[in-house]
């Protein structure tokens, strides 16, 4: 006869197995994060191997400007200041740690009054190339990045295309993701310090902070706003109309809406606007731009 | 066989329910206990401390005890106290409770509260378990002095085996989740066949390459073919011996796996599916497709042992993830779990000759604890703290020896599972050590 016991430590046994092999099979959740479909220059890593091309288009107008003391004026003459670029900034992960940054724009200014083109330019104005170090993360949501970036300017005598001087950047960015409901969410906050080496070459304090949301669980679509600007200082206090981007001693505060799509894991578009908020000899600017974003990985 | 009208069923049920309602009449108002615990993961540099609260929405008075009765896993009683406590109709009660002069461990911490009133009463338990410094656990036992050259001779028997791969692509799942779906069939220590599937994200970059998570079973769990969304990475499952679709030789009762051929740790089934684990392994390094120095191991319960295991004795894993491992210092396990000691108890009792000393001497070999020190990859380990198969004095033990980049999640309130941080937080760790941004 089988004793009782038996019984009551099989089913013991039996139920502890039912248990634990129907509550653990294997861990399994990958996690794509939504920094994969962001827009470039973040605090974020840039994959090793992966190459991240974006040719951007933008429009810059301005009829108005802040005076030395923060008022708002018009424009001398009904003149009105318009500036369109073109980039192409690139992103390339050299390693874990390390990040290729280059950017190369070409402008075209215009700058009217009543009515009449009184100057415009155009050219290539300054490279920027760069080096983005991945400092540290915290619990792989947020990191830190610092990115040292020489400036070379590609033009020589011709001062509506920039200061014409060589300078240095050094800009520490922070970003993070996380989610609000259902929705992931990202954040990009930078602030950088550029020396332009020339004679009154200002220095400048550069400040971005933007904070994003996905619209579906694949981001696919996705709405960002940005709060960004430049302190800029400098001996040489003087204000051109004609070509307000050059000025030296100058600050603004911008606020810019965008939206991103994404038709592929390689494929993006931007399409960002802005206005300028606040300002000090400098022009009440309002901003449009559309950016693609190509990422290729090559590993 | 009995009749019995409608009129009759119909007047006995009115009788039972009636006979209900006067008893909840007298029963009107109920009470309800909450236990917090005054850390989030359950784990206390010193001191352990709770709040009891007991609501009431008795109309009488009640009158009895709150208590608590503090024990190791073992089930030895290391303390207790109670409170009379007294709680007005409609009212409530909380009490302090601070645990103090407990050695480093886990314990287990069971709140009671007995109170009567004049028609009524309630008596209820909360089972909770907390931790002391458990950084400072430690196994009295070590392993054999001969562990690591067991387990390359192992290896060195794998490796005369040819594996024979043979891929099969399953054209329709494919179709549906964006990836290609493989059957993997090869031949693994002893000969015997073994099976998996891969899962590889669709993808017309024929540069790119795919870092690969290898999933491996709980106790007696079939694995699919798994897929997903993620565009980088790869998923190898695979089946053991003996288990899922890996059944041709060994295909025993979920009871007898365990214990199959225990007295020789030569011949122990886990060696065979430890073996079985590097060869998959061995399967992933052959794929061209396939980031060979991207490899995570990932798996719970046994599928947690198996991760371990294979880190410790493989060094081409990168990245372990353990959730509620199996097997960890069995030595001391024996005194706090009931699974598998109740079927190995069983086995040895059928076999003449065989001793429990001697099943614990195989047993060394398949320490958990054990492999643990030799892992050299970032390793993530989760337990709850409630678990009674992977209880977290004996994982602790494991996660205290690794002496690789690691970190634990505990859930407090869980047993033998882990909750959805835990993946998260694996996803995370793992791509930022692919580099995968």
């Amino acid at each position: 006869m089988i004793p009782l016991h038996y019984f009551k430590i099989k089913l013991k046994s039996m139920s502890l197995l039912k248990n634990f092999t129907k509550t653990l099979l294997v861990v399994l959740i990958l996690i794509l994060t939504f920094q994969n479909k962001t827009f470039a220059d973040g605090g974020f890593p840039v994959r090793p191997g992966r190459l991240l091309i974006s040719p951007s288009v933008s429009y810059f107008f301005a009829s108005s400007r802040w005076d030395s003391t923060g008022v708002k004026k018009p424009f001398p003459n009904g003149g009105k200041y318009s500036s369109i670029g073109a980039t192409i900034y690139g992103e390339y992960g050299i390693s874990r740690r390390f990040a290729a940054i280059v950017s190369l724009p070409f402008v075209y200014n215009d700058f009217t009054q009543n009515n009449t083109k009184s100057a415009t330019s155009s050219g290539l104005a300054d490279l920027e190339t760069g080096i983005r170090y991945y400092l540290a993360n915290i619990d792989f949501i947020y990191y830190f990045s610092l990115q040292g970036t020489a400036i070379t300017p590609l033009y020589s005598n011709n001062a509506s295309l920039g200061y014409g001087e060589e300078g240095g950047e050094l800009k520490l960015a922070f970003s993070g993701s996380g989610h609000v409901g259902d929705l992931s969410s990202y954040f990009n906050a930078s602030d950088g310090v550029r020396q332009y080496f020339g004679t009154n070459g200002p220095i400048q304090n550069r400040y971005n902070a933007t904070y994003g949301l996905s619209l579906d669980e694949e981001y696919e679509n996705q709405l960002s706003v940005t709060v960004s600007g430049i302190n800029s200082w400098s001996n040489d206090k003087s204000f051109n109309s004609a070509i307000p981007g050059t000025n030296k001693d100058f600050s603004f505060l911008q606020a810019s809406l965008s939206y991103g799509h994404s038709f592929s894991h390689e494929i993006s578009l931007f399409l960002s606007g802005g206005e300028f908020l606040l300002g000090r000899n400098t022009g009440v600017g309002t901003t449009v731009s559309l950016a693609f974003v190509y990422r290729l990985d090559y590993r | 066989m009995i009749h019995v009208s409608k009129i009759t069923l119909a007047a006995i049920c009115c009788i039972f329910m009636l006979g209900g309602m006067s008893h909840a009449f007298a029963q009107e108002g109920a009470m309800t206990d909450t236990v917090i615990t005054h850390s989030s993961d359950g784990i206390f540099s010193s001191t352990a401390s709770y709040t009891f609260q007991v609501n009431s929405t008795f109309k009488n008075t009640e009158v009895g005890k709150v208590s608590y009765i503090v024990t190791t896993e073992a089930g030895k009683k290391m303390k207790s106290d109670s409170v009379k406590v007294k709680i007005g109709g409609h009212g409530s009660g909380s009490y302090d409770f601070d645990i103090a002069g407990l050695q480093p461990g886990f314990y287990k911490i069971n709140f009671m509260v007995n109170v009567a009133g004049e028609n009524d009463g309630y008596d209820d338990t909360l089972r909770k378990a907390f931790g002391i410094k458990p950084s400072q656990i430690t196994s009295q036992y070590g392993k054999p002095a001969d562990f690591e050259s067991f387990w390359h001779n192992a290896r060195l028997e794998l490796d005369k085996v040819n594996p024979e791969y043979k891929v099969t692509e399953i054209p329709d799942t494919a179709k549906n989740d964006k990836r290609r779906v493989f059957k993997v069939e090869m031949k693994s220590i002893d000969g015997l066949l073994i099976r998996g599937f891969l899962t590889e994200p669709i993808n017309h970059n024929k540069n790119k390459k795919f870092a690969v998570l290898l999933g491996l079973p709980g106790y007696q769990v079939t694995l699919g073919p798994m897929v997903g969304n993620d565009p980088d990475v790869a998923i190898f499952t695979l089946n053991i011996r003996g288990s899922g679709y890996s059944r041709d030789v060994i295909n025993v009762r979920r009871e007898t796996y365990i214990v199959l051929d225990l007295e020789d740790k030569n011949k122990y089934i886990l060696r065979g599916a430890v073996m079985d684990c590097v060869r998959a392994v061995d399967f992933i390094c052959s794929r061209p497709e396939l980031r060979h120095d991207n490899i995570i191991a990932a798996g719970g319960s046994l599928g947690g042992f198996l991760a371990i295991a294979t880190s410790g004795i493989d060094k081409r894993i990168n990245f372990c993830s353990a959730a509620n491992p199996i097997f960890s210092d069995v030595r001391n396990l024996i005194h706090e779990v009931d699974w598998p000691f109740i079927d190995i108890r069983k086995y040895v009792n059928t076999r003449p000759g065989l001793t429990m000393d001697k099943v614990m001497d195989n047993l060394d070999y398949f320490d958990a604890k054990n492999f643990a020190s030799d892992i050299e990859c970032p390793t993530l380990v989760g337990i709850g703290l409630v678990d009674n198969i992977a209880p977290p004095n004996n994982v602790y033990t494991l996660y205290n020896g690794i002496r690789a980049p690691k970190h634990i999640i505990i859930f407090r309130d869980l047993g033998h599972e882990i909750g959805k941080k835990y993946s998260i937080y694996e996803g995370r760790w793992m791509r930022d050590t692919f580099a995968l941004f």
